[in-house]
């Protein structure tokens, strides 16, 4: 009994925690072992450890971490993956991608293309290409009005809304609004009208020849100048209706109008200038007979007779 | 008590986590190596990879997570070295030790003490220590360690009998 502490392999270990019996303790208090033990026990929780600067080590270890990232191997993994498809799917979309030029109200733009070929397109339109491999496929989307000075090259293509325009090395302008007109101004073009009910049908256009598309009809008429207007910034009318003088004067401005009961039927000869606004609405409405006064928003201009 | 664990990514907590087990982690190491600088850059790598792994150890686990890789990386390093302990500057010495008791000067006692401590093995000197020097209780250490509180009980027994084996003759009863 009183050699527990040699024979029980527990036993000093339960002194220390305090879990010895009442009886243990007493027997274990009355062995000349007991001082001694006591002695060694409690001058060893006199004893101190080494010194830990917590704060230090833990900037240690963030400029460690911050040479390597946070996340898991596996979340790294998937985060690689997931980069990787977006630059491959962004990079095939970029390649795959269109150029766009589009020119706002009353502004215009030169265009030169890979092939040399320029584009100068008119206000208030927009011009689309492949940005890559164009070369191998010339082909153009326009909306709007532009006039084409095409390299001879290889085939160039024009995608209008109204159908396509194969051209050969040749100048031309395109006019695809309300009114749908291309002229050809030097060498040769076809035009393929784009039609939903019958089959298609394709046009030839020489130097001074034009067509115009009127209610689905084809017109092919001549004209003399050598170089549309708008380039000049001039807008010429022959015998067009007050609606088309509008819409025009609305591309290369930024009004809208008012038109009341104005009869916009009403055909008009005459031009405007591209630079003056005062002035353009004066030539052109002047002249038909027509008021007009600018509302407070000075952007709207009011019509009356 | 659906309360959320507080994420150990979240550098706040893992800040927490870092200020609470840091040092008594540190500490254990160097008891059982006595090399000071060896303990800290475990412990200090054992916390790069918790921050690493934060995805995957919830806040509740941690502890157990430092430990348990503190003690499998001391496994690679097996160097058992004297381990460097002080005593209190604030010593109690009014404790009643009946001079006569002592054959030599309590200062002298204290060095062998110490001197003793590290001839224990490394088993009985971590569990010695965590326990009188730390002030853990034997749950704490069974915790820290791995083992079961009746395999500290255990090392403990032993630790104090080697102790008194050695220190025995310099206390007359």
């Amino acid at each position: 009994m009183a050699k527990n502490y040699i024979h029980d392999d527990t036993f000093l270990g339960r002194w220390i925690a305090g879990e010895l019996s009442k009886d243990e303790l007493k027997a274990f208090e009355q062995s000349e072992a007991f001082k001694q033990f006591e002695i060694i026990n409690r001058e060893s929780q006199l004893l101190v450890g080494p010194n830990v600067d917590t704060e230090a080590a833990l900037l240690i270890v963030k400029q460690k971490l911050q040479t390597s990232s946070k996340t898991s191997k596996v979340k790294q993994l998937w985060y690689s993956i997931a980069v990787a498809a977006v630059l491959i799917i962004s990079l095939g979309l970029y390649l795959t991608s269109n150029k766009t030029y589009t020119t706002a109200i009353g502004e215009k733009q030169t265009i030169t293309l890979a092939d040399g070929s320029v584009i100068n397109l008119n206000a208030n339109s927009s011009l689309s290409h492949k940005r890559f491999f164009w070369l191998n496929n010339k082909t153009v989307k326009l909306t709007g009005e532009a006039y084409f000075k095409i390299k001879k090259k290889g085939p160039f293509v024009v995608n209008t809304s109204k159908g396509d325009i194969n051209v050969l090395g040749t100048e031309f302008n395109v006019k695809d609004r309300t009114q749908f007109e291309i002229k050809c101004y030097e060498g040769k073009i076809r035009f393929t009208k784009l039609n939903n009910i019958d089959t298609t049908k394709v046009f030839t256009l020489t130097k001074g020849s034009q067509i115009l598309l009127d209610h689905n009809t084809i017109k092919e008429q001549t004209f003399k100048e050598d170089t549309p207007d708008w380039k000049t910034g001039i807008s010429k009318f022959t015998d067009q209706p007050l609606s088309i003088v509008l819409e025009e004067l609305t591309y290369l401005y930024p009004i809208t109008f008012n038109i009341n009961t104005i009869d916009t039927k009403r055909l008009f000869s005459g031009s405007f200038t591209h630079n003056n606004l005062e002035n353009a609405l004066q030539t052109t409405l002047i002249p038909m007979g027509i008021t007009y006064q600018k509302a407070k928003d000075s952007h709207v201009i009011i019509l009356s007779k | 008590m659906l309360e959320k664990e507080p994420s150990v990514c979240e550098e706040r907590n893992y800040n927490k986590l870092f200020r609470k087990f840091y040092e008594p982690a540190t500490k254990y190491i160097y008891y059982k190596c006595g090399d000071f600088q060896q303990a800290e850059d475990i412990v200090q790598n054992v916390f790069i990879k918790l921050w690493k792994l934060c995805n995957t150890i919830t806040y509740s686990k941690a502890k157990s997570y430092i430990y348990t890789a503190c003690n499998n990386l001391f496994l690679n390093h097996v160097a058992h070295q004297k381990v460097k302990l002080k005593h209190q500057k604030t010593l109690t010495d009014n404790i009643d030790y009946e001079s006569p008791d002592f054959i030599i000067e309590i200062d002298e006692f204290r060095e062998k003490l110490k001197a003793a401590i590290n001839t224990l093995s490394v088993k009985e000197r971590e569990v010695f220590l965590l326990s009188r020097v730390e002030k853990k209780t034997y749950k704490e250490i069974a915790e820290i360690t791995g083992l079961t509180v009746k395999a500290i009980e255990r090392r403990m027994s032993i630790a104090l009998r080697e102790l008194r084996d050695i220190l025995g003759k310099e206390i007359k009863v």
